[in-house]
């Protein structure tokens, strides 16, 4: 620690190199916006409550008690602090710096103090700290000697009251115990302490222990227990291969689930409850869809919003309701890592709860899934601590089944442990959802989730693509019509593969079954017999089964297929009759049909009206693209908007940093400023008029130089800048504000003083 | 990635690839734990069930071995849920017990006590159970054992029964094994059940399961009950028990409609046995007749209700069940399981098919187009007609006839549900027909003189469908069915799944009417085929000539 001391804390902050101010203001976010006008104020607002306890929430036990110890003791040296605490030196030094860092303590020599505020927000107006629960030590305290030898004349039953008063506060009423007696004619043990000022009365017959007392009854320590010492996970040995299997089937189990239950409600949406969340019945049954327990369906959807796939929008009939967005379709043609790194995103930056759905709320509602109120403003960094706790796990070792939770949390108590409210709930979901996402699985997490949370997303993505199952191009057809892909198939593929087939079991592998349904259905979408018969062949690895061939041949027999194209307005059909029928129909006469070959008709009616005329003459249309080929999309899905932006986190640690940056660099500005009014104490800064400040501007122009200019903005507020004239021109300077960090334009007429200043010291 | 053939979905089954080259051991490995639910020529589909998952348990397969078999063999990561629900299911056999206890005689014992606590707060069970003994043990009333096993089952909490059994009046009995041999599957299966006290041997048709039964008799050497599904399946015991064993026709007795014998070894219909004659079961004495130290049930998985509920009466003696599968068409798999006994032995089809002893088959699908005249019929008929109407029209006699003549010399069976149809292919083919009306003795001649060759064709009713053994015929032609029943399927593709001399293809056809309910009713059996793993055509009826 330097020997230099300053006079207050903004002469600290002062003295620093951006580098550490800019750490700063990163580590407490709330004093950098808006842009502080120099070191005073973001001195002043350093030592504002509200911001004082965002930064004492972010302290470990460790450096918590350190700074407790600060308070009880006062001012002191980090020599005399070590004396205190209970704690290695070296944790102490190390939990000081941190506490200078973050602008909670400062250096006034001969040694450091806690901000007043500090001491305040600790003690809660006077008493006890929440801490160690000792008061400060009185002014000009007796010496710990002294202290000593005045406890070791006490009387057992005195000794016992005073420990009692330490337990239970510091703090006592005495009754009818006289205050001011000599030690020689102290009659009660309460009479005792008073008279050798071990405890202090203070009004209203309350009598307090100094802090100085209650350090010596700790054996010259603030607390009785050490404080630096992180509890211990309770953890098993488990290979990292059989974690890293198994978290990987579960994050190949997420996607392909929540791709199923995307597909599911783009068919079928779930109605959105008037307070925005889903119905109890319709969690319950997409659980049963997807083969898993509520929480986890739970999980799913809340993952699926929170990545942008789904979103309110209103159905059909007008009704909100739960739809699958734009953005749906783009994922599902990702390879299945992007698609799960998306969705492991969108969870590790949201702030919901889905563990507290089906739960119910103090006023005794039950918490639905995706209902708006459901989220925390401590979830995000909950779990974060909880993972990298068990990032920081060895490889080869989990939690402990049973007690490794429970460890888990009393470790995170430990690191932060100004947030107790729902700690163990939100610790347990974290490792509960990371599981089930397939970040880890068994009680540790998987090697690539420790690199993706290492912040090597590329590395983790191609350990887990490692581990899952290749896509495969290919199936193999069985005579009892089934076809089973032997793995994850390409994503065009069973999209194709879905349409001309059911899919009766998922998982690592697929089965489909062929029914003289699904056939129709391809063919309703605008496949031909032939075609049907050529992707089959094409994909199956084995001999197409007579069965299945007779399938389609029999389904393709009974269904007629006539295409409509929209460029021209066009009806073609393979089946040269059908078309025939078409063009003599007698109520075809008002559709303008006209044959153009033995298999094509053209129109001159709208395909809008054409289509559903068609439709009444009995005909099955099915429409065209302008390249010829048919759409496959199928006009039932829907998709809703994707929600305006979703953060990533990248974007928003690069946002920090150049706002941080930004305002340090206004705090310079803001400094400069005054200091240059310090600089030149007698000469007061010249009014100008607004052609001398023309002049004294475009000098400095030329020159150069950098002025201080007084400005009155739109609202008539004046501020003070410190610019660097580029040109005075049409009424208007142009000028690099040191404040803002970037070239602005100023009106003259508001410019109300110029001053020219020294350049950079 | 592991390169194992196995893959393990989520909802519970398991792909087995076939050609994979560890198929064979991973087969072997899941066999005790997983039912196969299909086995078409690619992939075969097992199932999970907690009844596949105790019947492993019973069988001393614990769930490590379970969940070791399926990382093992599984290509991709298996569901962790799957793994969990594994032990956790296996986990629940046996927590309950079912012992004597030479003080208080039947009990109910525990070293589970919550599980203990949770099942005796159980309403149903309640009644069946006696005094508290101590905290773990409880009192069992000796009626209620196969109820109680019964109710276990339903809570989830199956109990494992180690109440043994009484030895029964001893008879001798042995296999005469003079002309022949147990094969070996056959051995397995008898010592399987015998090992695990009572049980059921799944093997399918034509595989032989009477010797199994005769083997278990052999074993036991005490008086037998053997309760079969019909007058002629009875007969058919009895001539195979004296031709195989050391038993004579005077020692084994039939109990049926027209004769009441009780010998040492007694064969009953399940028809008399269930016969109600103002609310009360008459026959059911026969039970308790004699001292039965073995109760044999042929073709378990057609047990009657009324069974099922005398069988709980007799849970001292030891059962063995025979069936081709566990499969009931009423879901009342559960019952087998606790009152007659877990699964001892199984066998896929097509690897006894593959030793040679049942003949491989050719399932052809044969469909008739029908004139518009009877279209039109059938389409105003009403629903209920509708099946009987397509499945009856004279273009099948036609296509009967060709089929038969394309396979001449070859013991032909025509098997329908109509009478009246089965009348008029009786007349079109000239051939004797085999229906409800026809006395025992009529049926028994004219299956003998099929037995022998002297007859070649034979159009049968639904009658033939169970347990008439008919080892000479190498086709049949299906023309109606009872509503696609799969279990119907099996029986009458047993009928022709008998060895066969010369290993030559036995040939199964069904003719059903295009568009027609008949040709929905004709995809559940197709399915049920396909799965079985049999190869299977469709062909129009007009192709048929080219193609025979």
């Amino acid at each position: 620690m330097s020997t230099t001391g300053f006079r207050t804390l903004a002469d600290q902050l002062r003295s620093w190199p951006d580098e550490r101010l800019s750490r700063l203001l990163v580590a407490r976010p709330d004093l950098a916006t808006p842009a502080p006008h120099d070191s005073a104020q973001l001195a002043s607002r350093a030592a504002t409550r509200s911001s004082l306890l965002r930064a004492l929430d972010q302290l470990t036990r460790a450096e918590l008690s350190v700074l407790d110890a600060l308070v009880v003791v006062g001012h002191t040296s980090e020599a005399g602090l070590a004396t205190v605490v209970r704690a290695a030196p070296d944790s102490v030094g190390a939990a000081l710096a941190r506490l200078l860092d973050l602008a909670l303590v400062w250096e006034a020599p001969p040694g450091v103090r806690a901000l007043t505020a500090v001491a305040e927000a600790l003690t809660q107006g006077g008493g006890a700290t929440a801490i160690s629960g000792l008061r400060p030590v009185s002014e000009d305290p007796p010496a710990p000697e002294e202290v000593e030898r005045r406890l070791d004349e006490l009387s057992p039953a005195a000794r016992a009251l005073l420990e009692h008063v330490l337990e239970s506060g510091g703090e006592a009423t005495t009754g009818s115990a006289r205050h001011t007696v000599l030690p020689e004619d102290a009659q009660t043990p309460a009479e005792e302490l008073l008279a050798r000022r071990l405890l202090i009365p203070r009004s209203g017959g309350v009598v307090v222990l100094p802090g100085e007392v209650g350090i010596a009854l700790r054996g010259g320590r603030t607390t009785t227990e050490p404080v630096d010492e992180e509890p211990p996970l309770a953890t098993s040995a488990r290979a990292a291969a059989v974690v890293d299997r198994a978290a990987a089937g579960a994050a190949f189990e997420t996607v392909r689930r929540v791709e199923l239950l995307l597909d599911q409600w783009g068919l079928t949406p779930p109605g959105a409850l008037r307070g925005g969340g889903l119905g109890v019945r319709d969690l319950r049954s997409t659980a049963t869809q997807l083969h898993v327990d509520e929480p986890t369906a739970a999980l799913l959807v809340e993952v699926a919003a929170a990545a942008g796939l789904l979103a309110t929008a209103a159905d059909p009939d007008g009704n909100p309701a739960w739809i699958p967005t734009d953005a749906f379709d783009q994922w599902t043609a990702q390879p299945v890592v992007d698609r799960w790194a998306t969705l492991v995103r969108a969870w590790l930056d949201s702030p919901r709860l889905p563990g507290l759905v089906g739960s119910r709320d103090p006023a005794g509602k039950v918490w639905n899934a995706l209902a708006p109120e459901l989220a925390g403003v401590h979830q995000v960094e909950s779990r974060r601590m909880a993972l990298d706790a068990l990032a920081e796990l060895p490889e080869g070792e989990v939690l402990a089944t049973g007690t490794g939770v429970p460890s888990l949390v009393s470790r995170i108590a430990w690191r932060r442990p100004r947030r107790p409210r729902t700690r163990a709930d939100q610790v347990a979901w974290a490792v509960e959802e990371a599981t089930a996402l397939g970040l880890g699985a068994l009680g540790g997490l998987a090697t690539y989730a420790r690199q993706l949370l290492a912040g090597d997303e590329a590395a983790g993505l191609a350990t887990l693509a490692a581990l899952l199952p290749q896509p495969v191009d290919h199936v193999l057809l069985q005579a009892d019509l089934t076809a089973v892909a032997p793995g994850p198939l390409e994503s065009q593929l069973a999209r194709q593969l879905q349409l001309v087939a059911d899919v009766e079991s998922r998982g690592g592998a697929t089965v489909y079954r062929f029914t003289p349904g699904s056939v129709r259905r391809a063919l309703d979408t605008g496949w031909t017999a032939a075609e049907v018969h050529d992707f089959v062949a094409g994909v199956s690895r084995t001999p197409v089964p007579q069965p299945l061939t007779y399938l389609v041949d029999d389904t393709a027999r009974t269904f007629g297929s006539i295409r409509v194209g929209h460029a021209e307005a066009f009806l073609r059909a393979d089946d040269e009759a059908a078309l025939t029928e078409l063009l003599h129909h007698p109520r075809a006469s008002t559709l303008g049909l006209r044959r153009l070959a033995p298999t094509v008709l053209i129109s001159s009616t709208p395909l809008d009206v054409l289509l559903p005329r068609l439709r009444e003459l009995g005909a099955a249309p099915v429409v065209e693209a302008a390249d010829g080929t048919v759409h496959v999309a199928r006009p039932d899905l829907l998709r809703a908007r994707t929600p305006r932006e979703h953060r990533v986190r990248a974007a928003k640690v690069a946002r920090e940093t150049a706002h941080a940056a930004h305002a340090v660099t206004a705090i310079r500005a803001g400094d400069r400023a005054e200091s240059s009014r310090s600089l030149s104490p007698g000469k007061p800064a010249a009014v100008l008029t607004p052609s001398g400040s023309m002049a004294a501007l475009r000098e400095a122009a030329e020159a150069g130089e950098t002025v201080l200019i007084g400005y009155l903005d739109n609202q008539g507020t004046r501020s003070e800048r410190l610019v660097d004239p580029v040109r005075v021109e049409g009424g208007s300077l142009t000028a690099y504000d040191h404040r803002s960090d970037d070239v602005r334009t100023f009106a003259v007429h508001r410019i109300t003083t110029v001053l020219p200043v020294a350049d950079d010291p | 990635m592991n390169d194992g053939p196995l893959i393990v979905q989520s909802d519970k089954t398991l792909l087995l690839e076939v050609d994979h080259e560890r198929a064979a051991d991973c087969r072997k490995a899941i066999a005790p734990f997983a039912e196969l639910e299909r086995s078409p020529e690619h992939i075969h589909t097992y199932r999970l069930t907690p009844l596949g998952l105790w019947n492993a348990r019973a069988a001393g397969h614990d769930a490590e071995q379970v969940v070791d078999t399926l990382l093992e063999y599984s290509r991709y990561a298996v569901p962790h849920a799957l793994l969990v629900d594994v032990a956790e299911t296996m986990a629940r056999y046996g927590r309950l017990r079912l012992e004597k206890n030479p003080i208080h005689g039947l009990v109910l014992a525990s070293n589970d006590r919550p599980v203990l606590e949770e099942v005796l707060r159980a309403k149903k069970v309640q009644g069946m159970l006696g005094a508290r003994i101590d905290e773990d043990t409880v009192a069992v009333h000796a009626s209620e054992r196969g109820n109680l096993k019964q109710a276990l089952l339903k809570l989830g909490w199956p109990a494992e029964d180690f109440a043994g059994y009484v030895d029964g009046e001893a008879h001798a009995i042995a296999l005469d094994e003079t002309a022949w041999h147990l094969r070996a599957y056959q051995r397995e299966a008898a010592e399987s059940f015998w090992h695990g006290g009572s049980g059921v041997v799944v093997l399918p048709c034509g595989a032989g399961k009477t010797l199994v039964g005769a083997a278990a008799m052999a074993q036991a050497q005490a008086t037998t009950l053997i309760l079969v599904t019909n007058t002629v399946s009875a007969r058919q015991w009895k001539d195979e028990l004296v031709r195989r064993t050391s038993l004579t026709e005077d020692e084994i007795g039939e109990y049926s409609g027209s004769v009441k014998e009780v010998r040492p070894v007694t064969i009953a219909t399940y028809q008399v046995m269930t016969t109600k004659r103002k609310g009360v079961y008459p026959h059911l004495e026969l039970l308790d007749a004699r001292d039965w130290g073995l109760i044999v049930y042929d073709e378990v998985h057609l047990l009657p209700a009324p069974i099922f509920r005398m069988t709980a009466n007799l849970q001292a003696r030891r059962r063995l069940g025979l069936t081709a599968t566990l499969v009931r068409e009423d879901g009342r798999e559960g019952d087998v399981f606790s009152l007659i006994g877990p699964k001892r032995y199984d066998a896929p089809w097509k690897d006894i098919e593959a030793q040679g002893w049942i003949a491989p088959a050719d399932c052809v699908e044969v469909r008739v187009t029908l004139p518009s005249s009877e279209r039109l019929v059938y389409a105003t008929a009403e629903p209920e007609e509708r099946y009987r109407l397509a499945s009856c029209t004279h273009h099948k006699i036609d296509v009967v006839r060709s089929l038969v003549e394309s396979h001449p010399g070859q013991p032909t069976l025509v098997i329908g549900q109509y009478i009246d149809q089965l009348d008029e292919l009786a007349l079109a083919l000239d051939a004797p027909v085999i229906k409800g009306e026809t006395s025992v003795k009529e049926r028994q001649r004219l299956f003998e003189a099929f037995r022998s060759g002297e007859v070649g064709l034979l159009v049968v009713s639904k009658v033939a469908n169970f347990s008439i053994d008919l080892p000479s015929a190498e086709v049949a032609i299906q023309v109606s069915g009872s509503f696609g029943s799969r279990q119907e399927e099996a029986q009458r593709l047993g009928r022709l799944l008998r060895p066969k001399t010369e290993g030559r293809t036995a040939h199964f056809y069904t003719i059903v009417s295009r568009d027609t309910v008949d040709a929905e009713f004709a995809q559940n059996r197709q399915r049920f085929l396909a799965e079985q793993g049999y190869a299977y055509r469709i062909v129009d009826a007009e192709d048929l000539g080219a193609e025979a």
